[in-house]
C-alpha cells in the first residue's frame, strides 16, 4: 500500500480509498490505479473505510455498496455528513445496477457511479478525469451525470 | 186596507221568514221564496236571478209559475237590455208597474211568458247597498199597489236578499271548508311517504270525482319528454283506457297548449270551458281520435306547473268532463294551491332522495377498504372515512373540518408526486409513498382526483405488498450481486492480465489467474442455486435415490471444506452408530456443503463447526453444529423461506442469495426427511437433518 504526505498537505501523487468487502476488487483496483501513478488507500468495511477518510484524506473514495455492517450508502451520508470528509469525492462501484440505485448515489452526493463488472483497465483514467472536472468547478454536473446515465 | 188584511199580510211574511230560517242552501232559500214568498205577495209566478261575476249578465236562478221553457230561452240576459230585471239591476229602485198596457209599453222585448196576465213587481236584491240581482213577481190581474202592498213586497225581497246572502255565504264556506279539507288529506298523502311516484299517484285519484272528472299528474323528463305519472277517473275502466289513449297518442312536447305548454312555460293553463277549435286543432284529420274526444265530452280543464326552487318539473291537471260543472275560479286557485304544494313535497323528496344517496355513499364508503379523503379547495378534510382513519392513525371526529396539513403533518410531502387526474379521465396509477406512523413505516399507494370542488383521495395500505415486494427487489438486487462481483473479479482479471501498458508481478499474475478460477466457480455454484430454485419451484427436480452411507458423504463435506478454510474455525466429525440410507447421495451432499458453508460463514469469529451423525429411531441424524452469531428465536422459522435473509446488522453482514436454506430444506422434504433448526444468538446454531432409514 502507497503512502503520500501526511494529511492536509497536498502532492503530485493522487489518493484514492478503495472500500470493498472483496479481497479481489481491491486487489484489482490496486494494481490498475498504481499503473496509473495512483496511490491506493484500502478498506474491507464501512467503519474503517470512514476512519481511514478522516485520518488520510484521500483525493477520491472508490466505494462499494453491499458490504457487511455499515452499507456504503450509509458511508456516503456519513461522509458528507462530516466536515472533514464532506469535501472528498465519491464514486460508487457496485453491483447494484438499477436506475432508482444511481439516483440514491446521485443524492448521497456520489460523482461517479460504476457497475460491476467494470473494466478495471481504465479506472486510473476516470479517477484523473473525475478530480480534473471538480477541479474545473463541475461537481454538480457530474452528480447530476450519475442518475441520467444509462446501464453499461 | 182592513186590521185583519194588515194582520194576515204580517203573518205570511212571517210564515216566509220562518221557511227561510230552515232554508240552508241557496237552492232551498230559491225554493222558499218563489212558493211561500210567491204566494204570501199573492203573486202567479216569479223568479230571481242574479248579477253574473263580470256585473254584465242577469243570470237565472230559478222561476216558479212561468209558462215554458224560460230559464232555457231566457237564462241569461244583459245587464243593458230593455228589461225589468235588467231596470231594477241598473236602477237599484224596486219597479211596480200594474197594468199590463204600461208593462207592455215600458218593456216591449218582454218575453212572451210574461206578457199574459197584469201587474208585474220587480224588486232589487241587495246586501250592505250593493245590488247583486232582483226578483220578479207577476200578477194575474192588474193590481193598483198601495202603499203597505209595496212595503210588502220590499220587506219579502229584503228578506229574499238577506236569506239568498246568507245562504251563498254558507255555500261558499262549505265549498272553502271542501277545500281546506282536501288541501289538508292532500297534504297529509303528500307527507306521508318519501316515494314521490307513489304519493302523486294517490293524490290523483283523491282529487276524483270530488274535484273534477280527471285528474293526471306528468313529468317532464330529461331528455325533454312527457312521462305520465298518474291518471284518476273514478272508474278503474275508464283509468286503463286513457292509458292506453295516452301510449297510442303520446303528448308532443312542441304542442302549443297542455300539458307541453305548461311544462315549457312554468305557466298555468286554464280553460273554463274548452273551445272548441283547441279540440280541432288537437284533434286534426284523425276521425278515431275525434271519436274518442268526444265520448270523453272535455268540458273545463286546468294545467297547473309542478315548479320547486324555479324549475318546471311536471304538471298537474284537472279536467271537468261527463259528471262535474265547469272549472271556477275557485277551482283554479285550488288547482295552483295544490300544485304548490305537490311541488314542495316531491322536491323535498328529491332533495331527500339526493341526501340519502350522499348518505349512502358515506356508509358505501365506511365499508370501503381504502381510505377515502375528500378535501375541500382550501385543503380541509370533508370526508375521511373508517378506513383512511385506519391507516393514518386519525380518528374521523378530529381529521373532518380540519386542514389536513394539521391532521397529517407529511401531507403535502405524500401527495407531492400524486398527480391530479380529472374525473372520469383514466390516471396514472396510485403512487406508492412511505408514511412514518408511531416509528413504523406504512407504505401508501395514493390515487387523487381532483374534481374542480376539490380532491378525492384514495389511500390504500400496500405495506404487506410492499413488503414482499421489497423482498422481490431485493433478492434481485442480492442475485445481481452475487453474480456480478465474482464476473467483475473474472472479468477485470482478465482485462487487467491483458494490459501491455503494465508488466504485472508474478505475484500479482498468480493472484489474478487463482482469482478467475475461483470466483468462476463461484459464480457457477450462485448459477445453480438460483436454477435449482427454479426447478424446486417448477417441481421438476428429478431425484436418484439409492442406498448411501452418509458417515461418507458427511466426510467429503468436511474434507473439501478444510480447503480455504478461515482462520479460527475447526472442522469436526462425529459418527457413531449411523446406518446407510436410502437417499439422492448428490442432494445430501448438496445439502450439508451448505449446512457447512453456512456455519462456516455465520461464525465470523471462529469457533467449532462439527457434523454429527446418529441413529434417530428408524432414520439417521445428520446435525451441523457451529458456535457463530446464532440465529434469534423469531427468525428461525423464516430463514428457510425463499429469499428470506437474517438482517445484516445482526449477522454483521454475511451476505447470500437468500436461497441455500430453502434449497436444503426443499431438497431433505423431498428425500422424505426433515429439516430444522436449533439456536441461541450468541451461542452457536444446530442444524439437523433427519432422513428414513430405509424408504
Amino acid at each position: 500500500m502507497s503512502r503520500g504526505a501526511g494529511a492536509g498537505t497536498r502532492t503530485e501523487t493522487r489518493r484514492v480509498l478503495v472500500v470493498d468487502d472483496e479481497q479481489s476488487i481491491r486487489l484489482l483496483c490496486r494494481v490498475n490505479l498504481g499503473a496509473s501513478g495512483i496511490d491506493v488507500l484500502e478498506a474491507d468495511d464501512g467503519e474503517s473505510a470512514l476512519e481511514l477518510a478522516r485520518r488520510e484524506q484521500p483525493d477520491l473514495i472508490l466505494l462499494d455498496v453491499m458490504m457487511p455492517g455499515l452499507d456504503g450508502w450509509s458511508v456516503a451520508r456519513e461522509l458528507a455528513e462530516d466536515e472533514r470528509t464532506r469535501d472528498i469525492p465519491v464514486v460508487f462501484l457496485t453491483a447494484r445496477a438499477e436506475a432508482s440505485d444511481r439516483r440514491r448515489g446521485a443524492q448521497l452526493g456520489g460523482v461517479g457511479y460504476l457497475v460491476k463488472p467494470f473494466d478495471p483497465v481504465g479506472i486510473g483514467e476516470l479517477v484523473e478525469d473525475v478530480l480534473a472536472r471538480i477541479g474545473r468547478g463541475e461537481r454538480e454536473e457530474l452528480q447530476r451525470g450519475i442518475a441520467a446515465e444509462h446501464e453499461q | 186596507m182592513s186590521v185583519h188584511e194588515r194582520e194576515d199580510r204580517a203573518l205570511r211574511l212571517q210564515r216566509v221568514a220562518e221557511l227561510l230560517a230552515e232554508a240552508v242552501t241557496p237552492q232551498e232559500v230559491l225554493d222558499a221564496i218563489l212558493t211561500e214568498g210567491v204566494r204570501a205577495a199573492e203573486a202567479r209566478a216569479g223568479a230571481i236571478g242574479v248579477l253574473s261575476p263580470d256585473r254584465e249578465n242577469i243570470e237565472l236562478l230559478a222561476q216558479q209559475g212561468y209558462p215554458g221553457p224560460i230559464m232555457e230561452d231566457w237564462g241569461r240576459f244583459p245587464v243593458s237590455a230593455v228589461l225589468p230585471m235588467s231596470r231594477v239591476v241598473r236602477t237599484g229602485e224596486p219597479l211596480f208597474v200594474s197594468t199590463r198596457r204600461e208593462r207592455n209599453e215600458l218593456f216591449p222585448e218582454l218575453p212572451a211568458q210574461a206578457r199574459s196576465g197584469g201587474a208585474m213587481v220587480v224588486l232589487p236584491l241587495a246586501v250592505e247597498g250593493r245590488v247583486f240581482g232582483a226578483m220578479a213577481l207577476s200578477f194575474e190581474e192588474e193590481v193598483e199597489f198601495g202603499l203597505e202592498r209595496r212595503e210588502m213586497k220590499i220587506a219579502l225581497a229584503r228578506l229574499a236578499s238577506q236569506n239568498l246572502a246568507r245562504s251563498q255565504l254558507y255555500e261558499e264556506e262549505q265549498a272553502l271548508r271542501e277545500r281546506m279539507t282536501f288541501l289538508a288529506e292532500a297534504s297529509e298523502i303528500l307527507s306521508s311517504s318519501l316515494d314521490y311516484h307513489h304519493t302523486l299517484g294517490k293524490l290523483a285519484r283523491l282529487a276524483v270525482p270530488g274535484l273534477a272528472d280527471w285528474c293526471t299528474i306528468d313529468m317532464a323528463g330529461k331528455n325533454g319528454e312527457i312521462e305520465r305519472l298518474a291518471v284518476a277517473h273514478e272508474d278503474p275502466e275508464k283509468v286503463r283506457w286513457a292509458s292506453e289513449l295516452q301510449e297510442r297518442y303520446p303528448p308532443n312536447p312542441d304542442d302549443p297548449h297542455g300539458v307541453p305548454q305548461v311544462l315549457r312555460s312554468g305557466e298555468p293553463e286554464f280553460f273554463p270551458s274548452i273551445p272548441a277549435e283547441l279540440l280541432d286543432e288537437a284533434i286534426g284529420d284523425d276521425l278515431e281520435l275525434r271519436r274518442i274526444i268526444d265520448e270523453l265530452g272535455l268540458r273545463s280543464s286546468i294545467s297547473v306547473p309542478l315548479t320547486a326552487r324555479g324549475r318546471t318539473f311536471g304538471a298537474l291537471t284537472l279536467i271537468a268532463a261527463e259528471s262535474h260543472p265547469p272549472f271556477t275560479e275557485a277551482d283554479f286557485a285550488l288547482a295552483t294551491e295544490l300544485a304548490r304544494r305537490a311541488a314542495v313535497a316531491v322536491d323535498n323528496a328529491r332533495l331527500y332522495s339526493e341526501a340519502e344517496k350522499g348518505a349512502n355513499a358515506a356508509q358505501a364508503l365506511a365499508h370501503v377498504a381504502d381510505g377515502v379523503v375528500l378535501l375541500d379547495p382550501d385543503g380541509v378534510i370533508r370526508h375521511w372515512n373508517p378506513a383512511a382513519a385506519a391507516i393514518t392513525g386519525v380518528d374521523e371526529e378530529l381529521a373532518v373540518g380540519r386542514p389536513v396539513g394539521d391532521v397529517v403533518p407529511s401531507w403535502a410531502t405524500l401527495t407531492s408526486h400524486v398527480p391530479l387526474s380529472a374525473p372520469g379521465e383514466r390516471g396514472a396509477g396510485p403512487v406508492t409513498v412511505p408514511l412514518v406512523r408511531d416509528g413504523r413505516e406504512r407504505w401508501l399507494a395514493i390515487s387523487g382526483v381532483d374534481f374542480g370542488e376539490g380532491a378525492v383521495y384514495a389511500l390504500q395500505d400496500v405495506t404487506d405488498e410492499y413488503a414482499l415486494e421489497k423482498t422481490r427487489s431485493d433478492f434481485v438486487a442480492t442475485a445481481s450481486h452475487e453474480l456480478r462481483t465474482p464476473l467483475a473479479a473474472v472479468y477485470g482479471a482478465v482485462r487487467t492480465l491483458r494490459r501491455e501498458d503494465v508488466e504485472l508481478s508474478e505475484e500479482h499474475r498468480a493472484a489474478f489467474l487463482d482469482m478467475i478460477e475461483s470466483e468462476s466457480l463461484r459464480l457457477s455454484k450462485i448459477v445453480g442455486q438460483i436454477l435449482l430454485a427454479g426447478q424446486l419451484d417448477a417441481d421438476a427436480v428429478e431425484l436418484s435415490i439409492s442406498e448411501c452411507d452418509p458417515v461418507q458423504v458427511a466426510s467429503e463435506v468436511i474434507e473439501s471444506a478444510s480447503v480455504h478454510l478461515p482462520e479460527g474455525i475447526l472442522l469436526g466429525l462425529s459418527a457413531e452408530g449411523a446406518r446407510s440410507i436410502d437417499c439422492d447421495e448428490a442432494k445430501l451432499k448438496q445439502v450439508l456443503v451448505n449446512l457447512v458453508d453456512n456455519a462456516i460463514k455465520y461464525s465470523p469469529d471462529g469457533g467449532q463447526v462439527t457434523i454429527r451423525l446418529d441413529q434417530n429411531g428408524n432414520g439417521c441424524l445428520i446435525e451441523v453444529a457451529d458456535q457463530g452469531l446464532g440465529i434469534p428465536a423469531e427468525e428461525q422459522d423464516r430463514i428457510f423461506e425463499k429469499f428470506y435473509r437474517l438482517d445484516p446488522q445482526q449477522t454483521k453482514g454475511v451476505g447470500g442469495s437468500g436461497l441455500g436454506l430453502y434449497i436444503c430444506r426443499e431438497l431433505v422434504e423431498r428425500m422424505d426427511g426433515q429439516l430444522s433448526v436449533e439456536s441461541e444468538p450468541g451461542v452457536g446454531s444446530r442444524f439437523q437433518v433427519a432422513l428414513p432409514t430405509r424408504r
